[in-house]
């Protein structure tokens, strides 16, 4: 026995010497190792440049310098950024739960919809294919007034004056959610109506079986059962309104950020910084600002809808 | 308590009918089981009793009471699903009480209820435990608890052992039976497996493609199966047919030899000869029975006895010889099964010649 061992061993390399268990480990590493250089090249190495970009005052034309937390100051005593601030919390304390609340709607009633159900959803799915670009363009002329605007239109066919939407301060933002709620919507219809078919039906058999109503079933049952969904759902929109940029520049293309600034949000702020006014160091200590935002959200999501 | 009454139950699923006009008696009390192979229309059936499917045409009487338009909740009637249908989210306490939602008990009532179920099923240990952290047999019983702690008129089972390994079931199988016995609740209980329709039942429902073909106790079942459907469904391993041709008294088989025939036919001459492999032993008793004579393909020890498959003229015929007298493969073989222990089918319409 080791005699054979022996003689493999001097007869072999370096691979042939080592046991099953290495070279499970090599393979597993050679394999894992493609993405993460990938990720360390392509998404951590520039995080982390951002972070120490938001310490310097590098302009483009000018070399960087360090400036300390110059950036950080100069941020929280600029009013525009709790403008910016605000409209982005608006974002996601109205998108959240309307989008949620109607795509869970439509899933539990499309969940139980046998005719067409496919088209249905297919039609529902569409939107989220949709360039933003080409969805802001469209939902512009919805707003117009009369007689271009759909929406107007409808309103004056009732008697009901005519609205203002993009041009106004305090329409303007509601008036971009819109869009961007439905343009969710598919999505969220799709993730919840995998959750909806994933319950065992013998759990709703059971429960008509001990004389639930329809709403009991809903609250005992289909709630409780879908709340990892849900939380996926949370999450995933919650970073997504955070984050809110494309819908919201191209609906207002000559005017980015509504009248007043009464549209910006947190995204586009930094984008403008960095790519018109060039102050790239202003804009990454902003940027670090969005990202320990969306850090203690989603985590305090988490921790909020996890288990007991 | 209650009587079950099965009229001309009819189910359609469209243009295919699934149930045909079945007809059914359900004793006060009585354990019965409905049996066939998956796609007979037992399930359906089971679930129109419940209500969780319409009935197409006939009726289903609850205690003498139409139930065709009454909900789930208003037949007093309680289900036990194959994949236990307790709900993840609760602890077992709650799920148990789950069975009590429509109760005007109080809170105090109700958990003296669950708390009693509990101990009757042995769960009075785990009553906090969430369902992920009970094992499969543990997670069985609290379904029947929430099915129990009702005191429904009927209790139904819908394959509620078919998730379980062999052993718990075989366990299940007896606390269920015991159960039984002591609630004395009229019960309905679906299956596949004819070993469980066996030793669970005081009658037997066998049921194919939509239509009741026998009913009666597991034994009668057993002795006098009216076809050769049955016949094979019912005894483990399945009877050996031998096909015969018939003459004056008795009849010819085709692996060579003859039976005494206590039977005539006046439509056909072509018969199956029945027997069981317990019947079927390598010891003559009996020289009218029958002979079969081959070579061993295969055994099987089973430790208290040994089955064995012998070849002859082109057909496998199981047998069966005492535990510890194992035969060689490729050893001749002679068995045989006296007169009394055989069956006799018509070949053409599969019907037992013993019904007419």
């Amino acid at each position: 026995m080791s005699a054979i061992a022996h003689r493999e061993a001097a007869s072999g390399g370096l691979w042939s010497r080592m046991s099953l268990g290495q070279k499970q480990v090599i393979w597993a590493w050679g394999f894992l190792a493609v993405p993460l250089i990938f990720y360390a090249v392509i998404r951590f190495w520039p995080t982390f440049q951002a972070f120490y970009l938001s310490i310097t005052d590098w302009t483009i034309t000018r070399p960087a310098t360090f400036v300390g937390l110059e950036n950080y100051k100069r941020l929280f005593a600029d009013p525009l950024f709790w403008q910016v601030f605000r409209n982005t919390f608006m974002y996601l304390i109205l998108g959240t739960p309307i989008s949620l609340l109607i795509s869970f709607v439509v899933a539990y009633y499309l969940d139980r919809v046998r005719f067409m159900h496919s088209f249905i959803r297919a039609l529902y799915f569409l939107p989220f294919l949709t360039t933003a670009a080409a969805m802001a363009w469209v939902w512009r002329w919805f707003y117009q007034p009369v007689p271009i605007g759909v929406i107007n239109d409808i309103l004056s066919s009732f008697g009901i004056p005519q609205q203002p939407f993009l041009r106004s301060t305090s329409q303007a933002l509601p008036a971009v959610l819109a869009p961007a709620v439905w343009a969710g919507l598919g999505f969220q219809i799709i993730i919840f109506l995998a959750g909806l078919r994933a319950i065992p039906v013998t759990y709703y058999e059971a429960a008509r079986i001990d004389g639930l109503s329809e709403g009991a079933i809903l609250r005992k049952i289909t709630l409780p059962l879908l709340k990892p969904t849900l939380v996926f759902l949370v999450v995933f929109s919650s970073i997504g309104f955070l984050r809110i940029f494309d819908q919201v520049y191209n609906i207002n293309t000559n005017d980015p950020g509504g009248p007043l600034n009464s549209t910006k949000p947190l995204v586009l702020m930094i984008y403008q910084t960095a790519f018109s006014s060039y102050e790239m160091g202003y804009a990454a200590a902003q940027t670090v600002v969005l990202f320990l935002i969306l850090l203690v959200i989603s985590l305090v999501q988490l921790r909020i809808m996890r288990d007991r | 308590m209650a009587t079950i009454e099965l009229d001309r139950l009819i189910k359609r699923y469209g243009q295919s009918t699934v149930v045909h006009g079945i007809n059914l008696s359900i004793q006060d009390g009585e354990f019965v089981v409905l049996v066939g192979p998956s796609g007979c229309g037992k399930s359906t059936t089971l679930r129109m009793i419940a209500g969780l499917e319409e009935i197409s045409e006939g009726e289903i009487r609850i205690d003498g009471r139409v139930v065709n338009d009454l909900q789930p909740k208003d037949r007093n009637i309680a289900m036990v699903f194959q994949n236990y249908a307790i709900y993840p989210h609760m602890t077992v306490a709650d799920n148990i009480a789950f069975g009590l939602y429509r109760s005007k008990l109080s809170k105090s009532e109700k958990r003296q209820r669950v708390e009693q179920v509990a101990e009757t099923l042995g769960l009075s240990q785990l009553l906090e435990r969430r369902p992920s952290a009970l094992s499969g047999g543990q997670r069985q019983r609290v379904a029947i608890g929430r099915a129990m702690v009702r005191n429904p008129a009927a209790f139904l089972f819908d394959e509620p052992l078919s998730n379980l390994d062999a052993q718990l079931r075989t366990q299940m199988r007896i606390e269920i039976k015991r159960l039984h016995h002591r609630l004395g609740t009229t019960s309905v209980f679906v299956t596949h497996d004819q070993v469980e329709a066996m030793t669970m039942a005081d009658r037997i429902v066998v049921m194919r493609e939509g239509r009741i073909l026998q009913v009666g106790t597991p034994l009668e079942l057993y002795e006098k199966p009216v076809d050769v459907f049955t016949a094979r469904f019912i005894g483990s391993p399945t009877m050996n047919l031998l096909p015969a041709s018939l003459r004056d008294g008795g009849a010819d088989l085709s692996v060579g030899g003859s039976v005494r025939v206590p039977y005539s036919s006046a439509t056909t001459s072509d018969i199956l000869v029945g027997a069981r492999p317990q019947d079927l032993v390598p010891t003559v008793a009996d020289p009218q029975g029958l002979t079969v004579s081959g070579t061993v393909v295969v055994v099987e020890t089973l430790g208290s006895e040994t089955l064995v498959h012998i070849e002859s003229a082109g057909q496998t015929v199981i047998g069966s010889a005492p535990g510890r007298q194992i035969p060689r493969i490729g050893e001749h073989m002679t068995l045989h099964a006296s007169s009394e222990r055989l069956y006799y089918f018509d070949k053409a319409t599969e019907k037992s010649l013993a019904v007419r």
